[in-house]
């Protein structure tokens, strides 16, 4: 699993992850996600090229989302494969963070 | 249960091969240890297993997934992230479907869906980051069937061979 940032406008942070978002996957971006989650304001989670999503995955997706939240911020996610929105899905998780397959759509709801 | 090979299985289909000719095949047992690094041997395991039986990318995805939530859950619940415990996956196949029994020697701990238990919270602050591993096991698997043993657990989880998915069902 890897991580990449791009900065967009508005405050906006692209989170770009490829790879398995499994209990390897998260332990190799968790540090890395909690530091864009305490200075970052937007945060716009790209999965484009995560192929697989667990309950680990998950936390990882939650606890920086949470800490976003408490400093005024937003996390949405991009574009998931049908599979990992499922697991979205199914974990409640696309009711609270929402997930959008349009880039400006997704820019535009976090600003 | 009585179980037995699909004919795309190479043993069912040769009988008396020769055992090198299995070399590439996957065992249909796996020890573990109580580890979650141990993942990285069940990933691969699933995935020849998977190539084996033919499994459509949903399914093949769904049995990775409740494998990783199997394994996470004996792990951390079961032994409290103390390795050096034992965990079997036995893989078989019955009735049209392909299934994994996980069995350990933890404390007594039966898998209930906890959909059919409490409401999920609908709010980021209140929601706690853990807790969907079992929810996933139910929502992805074709069957999922818990025995306790006199020394520890076994979880069965199946996999419709035809049935691609019962999430989107």
């Amino acid at each position: 699993m890897t991580i990449s940032t791009e900065p967009m406008d508005g405050e906006v942070t692209r989170v770009i992850l490829d790879g398995r978002l499994d209990i390897q996957g998260s332990a190799a971006i968790d540090l890395k996600m909690n530091v864009l989650a305490g200075s970052s304001k937007f945060l716009l989670l790209d999965l484009t090229n995560v192929s697989f999503l667990g309950s680990m995955g998950l936390r990882s997706i939650v606890l920086p989302a949470q800490t976003v939240k408490r400093r005024g911020g937003k996390m949405a996610l991009f574009n998931p494969s049908p599979m990992v929105e499922e697991v979205l899905k199914a974990s409640n998780i696309d009711e609270i963070i929402p997930i959008y397959h349009d880039l400006d759509a997704a820019v535009a709801a976090l600003r | 249960m009585e179980s037995a090979r699909l004919p795309s299985d190479p043993r069912a289909r040769t009988p008396g091969a020769e055992p090198e000719m299995l070399m590439d095949e996957p065992q249909d047992r796996l020890q573990l240890d109580s580890r979650l690094s141990e993942l990285s041997i069940v990933v691969p395991w699933a995935e020849a297993l998977s190539d084996r039986y033919g499994l459509r990318e949903e399914t093949r995805y769904a049995v990775n997934l409740c494998l990783e939530e199997a394994l996470a859950n004996v792990v951390q619940h079961g032994y409290n992230n103390e390795p050096g415990h034992p965990i079997v996956i036995e893989a078989y196949v019955s009735a049209g479907s392909l299934f994994f029994a996980v069995e350990d020697k933890a404390p007594p701990f039966a898998p209930v869906d906890p959909g059919e238990r409490t409401p999920r919270p609908l709010v980021l602050d209140a929601m706690e980051p853990g807790g969907n591993g079992i929810r996933l096991i139910h929502r992805f698997a074709g069957s999922v069937s818990y025995e306790p043993l006199p020394d520890g657990n076994r979880l069965t989880i199946g996999f419709p061979l035809s049935i691609a998915k019962k999430a989107s069902a």
